[in-house]
């Protein structure tokens, strides 16, 4: 899921890099007061998931966990995860510093894109049915995340299909196993608590 | 949230922190490049396609990794050799042989090519004045690089190996930058509302 350093051409880190610092600040524009400590213990989970495995025949892939941020944060979800990567690439060199941006386009973009589409959705009906809605969501960031990095890919000169029926296939259980635990994450909110998402002060417009 | 974080947490715990990271290397192996493709998690590529670039980026050729992940080039001009191999995802293995070292494989391949022909000559005890047979010292570096696969492999893993310290360490830096934020915040929430 992570891009490594010296995959991309240089026009598209630096495109990349770009559209990862408006992001952030936009993200940070949408991020009131109330919501700093959400944000903060999902970029902590985004960072923590990584090192969830989950064996697949031969290879393994691990949790993403960008669907659920997304969700809950909206925009504020971009910083969040800018976050996460950031550390990740330092502490645990998944990725890498030039390919930050591009990783957290790709990684972010499609979490605030859950957000945005499924966010109310999430907050509406019964926990049962912000739970379907979470899954849904946090399935179709993956899935998102998955073209995104194809598309990286392909810019970069791969053949864009190949690229991301490969991306894709692979991460299928990932999809699946997230939004099973997205599902069950805005389930258990929803009981727990509820003006996570009723309050939605600022929250996904 | 808390407490689904804290099943998440829960259930991180017990599982074996693996990286994702892509290791690779090139030796040289007799007359050919030897290389091997791999992630850290020791999970080796298989049947993978290498394709051999020259520094300009002009493909030289392909080969194809074993069950082991190790992979068989000859080169057939001192370049510079660039090996790449997409592992999908994202993940992109490329290692470069120098063209020197190229240009040195080449040319002991040469040299020993020449040494067996002479052989029977009697011009022939030049090449046992090294001490070794060229097939010896051959199946000797065969030995060793065998010896060694393993020891390689682990320390590769090793170094990529992410411990609860490192994980706590950015729990802590994601903390204290949250923190900051809140701090920062708050302040301009206050000064705002006097």
């Amino acid at each position: 899921m992570h891009i490594v350093d010296g995959a991309l051409s240089n026009p598209v880190l630096i495109g990349g890099a770009v559209l990862a610092v408006g992001g952030i600040a936009m993200g940070l524009k949408k991020l009131p007061l109330e919501r700093i400590p959400a944000a903060g213990v999902l970029s902590a989970s985004f960072f923590v998931a990584s090192l969830i495995h989950v064996p697949i025949g031969p290879s393994s892939v691990h949790l993403i966990l960008n669907g659920l941020a997304g969700l809950v944060l909206g925009w504020a979800a971009f910083p969040a995860l800018f976050v996460g990567l950031l550390l990740q690439a330092v502490f645990f060199g998944f990725g890498g510093l030039t390919v930050l941006g591009v990783n957290a386009v790709n990684i972010a973009g499609p979490a605030v894109l859950a957000g945005l589409i499924f966010g109310r959705l999430v907050s509406r009906g019964g926990p049962m049915q912000g739970a379907i809605w979470g899954g849904l969501g946090g399935g179709f960031a993956i899935a998102a995340t998955t073209l995104a990095v194809a598309f990286s890919l392909a810019l970069s000169g791969d053949e864009f299909v190949p690229a991301a029926k490969l991306v894709f296939v692979a991460h299928i259980p990932v999809i699946v196993i997230e939004a099973l635990l997205s599902g069950a994450a805005i389930f258990l909110a929803r009981r727990v608590k509820p003006e996570l998402f009723a309050g939605s002060k600022g929250g996904w417009t | 949230m808390i407490r689904s974080l804290i099943l998440i947490a829960a259930l991180a715990a017990p599982m074996p922190a693996l990286a994702h990271n892509v290791i690779s290397s090139v030796f040289p192996s007799g007359s050919d490049i030897e290389g091997e493709v791999g992630f850290s998690s020791g999970d080796m590529a298989t049947d993978l396609l290498i394709e051999v670039f020259d520094d300009a980026g002009n493909k030289l050729g392909e080969t194809v990794t074993d069950a082991d992940g190790f992979f068989l080039y000859t080169p057939t001009q001192p370049i510079t050799h660039i090996f790449r191999g997409d592992l999908g995802a994202g993940h992109v293995a490329e290692v470069m042989m120098p063209a020197s070292e190229v240009a040195a494989l080449m040319g002991r391949e040469a040299a020993a090519s020449t040494a067996s022909a002479s052989v029977g000559t009697p011009t022939a005890p030049t090449a046992a004045l090294a001490g070794l047979s060229d097939q010896a010292r051959a199946e000797l570096a065969t030995m060793i690089r065998t010896e060694l696969r393993p020891l390689r492999q682990e320390i590769s893993a090793y170094k990529n190996k992410n411990n609860l310290q490192t994980i706590l360490g950015g729990l802590g830096y994601i903390a204290g930058l949250f923190g900051l934020g809140f701090y920062i915040a708050a302040r301009r929430k206050m000064e705002g509302g006097k």
